[in-house]
């Protein structure tokens, strides 16, 4: 097989629509919408739900990819690999439900491969970085904030479903801080590079400025500070995080 | 072999060997189905392989911490031969797309049936007073191989809709099988290698996701699905003036040259729609020659 694969190779049915982040943003921004959808209507939870679903399917894929791309790396790490590639899987089951329980429908939205082309990094440290340690983190705000809100409009299935996930999040944010640490022991430039291209995402995926520190009152989204240092990040860590999203408005 | 309780047909040392050539397949297979996930475009398929994929790791992982036990190196994976490395190499080589029934075909009609048969002879072979920690093992996976082959026939079934397609998975089957065939199976001592196919009473549904989801062509709105009826008609009729007023004007030019190279269609089926925002993306498959092509960028519905 080859390894790895290149980006635009990723297999989607016909019902779903491929379309540039950028794209999506800037249509969204000439219609007078925010540039992601806010949660603060039934449907824009569908929409943001659609755009996880579609996120848990790139995890998926990309945690599969690393099980298949790096034979020679630990047994314990491919063993993670795989059982991130079955958690994942189960959350996009959990996400086709919840888009039916909102009313919705596979393909509703256009999917952007973003995530993909992150997940798709030669090396298996930057991978877990960018990933386990960018992706997964991100992900943890944004399901905080999703169990946050349907606490708030008395969603219990939302609330549950996703306050499931949110766990299974953390525990592959400690994956990533465990095995970034152990790829590149004794090798601080592959640590470098890693945690350089887990910046790069930190910093790109802003969504559209609103990730931001604060409560959930008072920010859209907020950074999950507890989530992430119980997932491995140092405070260190968090805040430099916090600064970035002070000054990248992208996406 | 003798009637004693005591006897047994692998010593330590052939134990631990057919235990790495388990750890060989079902490693190999977890890095493969892996690989398959992100190229095969059917949900239901790639949510199988996901699911399964933990699975053999985990088969290989109990494999390969049952081989200090048995005085061998941990997690160490051994092919029974190089004919079985081309086995699996043959069997990993479908990455193409449109080829998720060969991967499904070689995976949950050769591979599988034949691991859980094997499986079924080492149990029924192996000394139940000195061997209980490699039956465990065993129990386990036959159990979770014979859950995966009734999945995979589900999902096959869905798979396989035309005579075509069934001829295309048979052969591709009859060679696969001959393949592994040559290697002498799993444990390289199988000239006509073993397949378990019968996977009645099985009941596979934690393992099938999304199974019978498709789109629906009722979410497009009314209005919306007169004018992309209208289009789709004139595609297949090949009506160059009707298009070309369907078309808007700045996209016009290219819309209907890019229409003239693909020449007319058999059938133009919707296939898809998303939203951003008021704007409408329908997605629309052809026949021939094309397989399939969303409605160009500068066609889309205006915001209403």
């Amino acid at each position: 097989m080859e390894r790895p694969i290149a980006y635009d190779k990723l297999a989607r049915e016909d019902r779903f629509v491929r379309k540039r982040a950028r794209e999506i943003g800037e249509m969204r921004i000439e219609q007078g919408l925010p540039p992601m959808a806010d949660l603060a209507s039934r449907e824009s939870i569908r929409e943001r739900v659609h755009g996880i679903l579609v996120g848990e399917l790139q995890a998926m894929e990309g945690a599969g990819r690393t099980v298949c791309d790096f034979p020679d790396a630990p047994w314990e790490f491919t063993l993670d690999m795989a059982r991130q590639v079955w958690d994942e899987s189960r959350h996009v089951e959990v996400y086709l439900g919840l888009i039916d329980h909102l009313g919705g429908y596979v393909g509703e939205f256009p999917e952007s491969t973003i995530l993909w082309r992150c997940a798709c990094a030669e090396d298996a440290a930057a991978r877990v970085a960018g990933v386990n340690r960018g992706l997964e983190g991100l992900a943890c705000d944004v399901f905080n904030q999703l169990v946050h809100i349907a606490r708030k409009i008395g969603d219990p299935i939302i609330e549950r479903a996703v306050d499931f996930v949110l766990a299974d999040e953390i525990t592959h944010v400690r994956m990533g801080s465990k095995w970034l640490n152990e790829l590149t022991k004794g090798d601080p430039e592959r640590r470098r590079r890693a945690i350089e291209f887990q910046e790069t995402i930190d910093e790109r995926f802003n969504l559209g400025g609103v990730r931001l520190d604060g409560d959930h009152e008072e920010v859209a989204i907020s950074i999950a500070k507890e989530a992430r240092r119980l997932a491995g990040f140092t405070d260190e860590e968090i805040e430099r995080l916090i600064r970035s999203t002070q000054r990248s408005p992208v996406y | 072999m003798s009637a004693h309780p005591l006897a047994g047909d692998f010593s330590v040392e052939a134990s631990a060997q057919r235990v790495r050539h388990y750890r060989y397949a079902e490693e190999r297979l977890m890095r493969t189905l892996g690989g398959w996930i992100a190229l095969t475009p059917e949900l239901p398929v790639k949510l199988l392989f996901g699911r399964h994929v933990w699975d053999c790791a985990q088969h290989a992982d109990l494999w390969g911490r049952r081989l200090p036990e048995l005085r061998s190196p941990a997690q160490q994976s051994e092919p029974a031969n190089e004919r079985f490395v081309r086995f699996m190499d043959l069997l990993d080589a479908r990455e193409g797309r449109g080829e998720s029934p060969q991967r499904v075909v070689g995976v949950y009609r050769v591979l599988k049936p034949h691991l859980v048969a094997t499986y079924e002879r080492h149990l029924a072979a192996a000394n139940p007073l000195y061997e209980p920690p490699t039956r465990r093992i065993l129990e386990r996976c036959i159990a979770e191989e014979r859950r995966h082959v009734a999945a995979g026939a589900a999902v096959l079934e869905r798979l396989l809709r035309d005579d075509d397609s069934r001829a295309r998975a048979a052969t591709w089957e009859r060679r696969l099988y001959e393949a592994l065939a040559e290697a002498g199976g799993v444990t390289g001592e199988s000239p006509t290698p073993p397949l378990a196919v019968d996977v009645a009473g099985v009941d596979p549904a934690d393992d099938l996701v999304a199974l019978d989801s498709v789109f629906d062509a009722g979410v497009i709105a009314t209005d919306l699905r007169a004018e992309v009826d209208a289009h789709a008609r004139a595609l297949v009729e090949d009506d160059l003036p009707a298009l070309a007023g369907q078309i808007a004007e700045s996209a016009r030019v290219t819309v209907l040259a890019t229409y003239e190279d693909l020449g007319p269609a058999g059938r133009c089926d919707v296939v898809a729609q998303a939203r951003v925002g008021a704007h409408r993306f329908v997605g629309a498959r052809r026949s021939a020659p094309s397989p399939r092509r969303s409605v160009p960028e500068g066609a889309r519905r205006q915001p209403r």
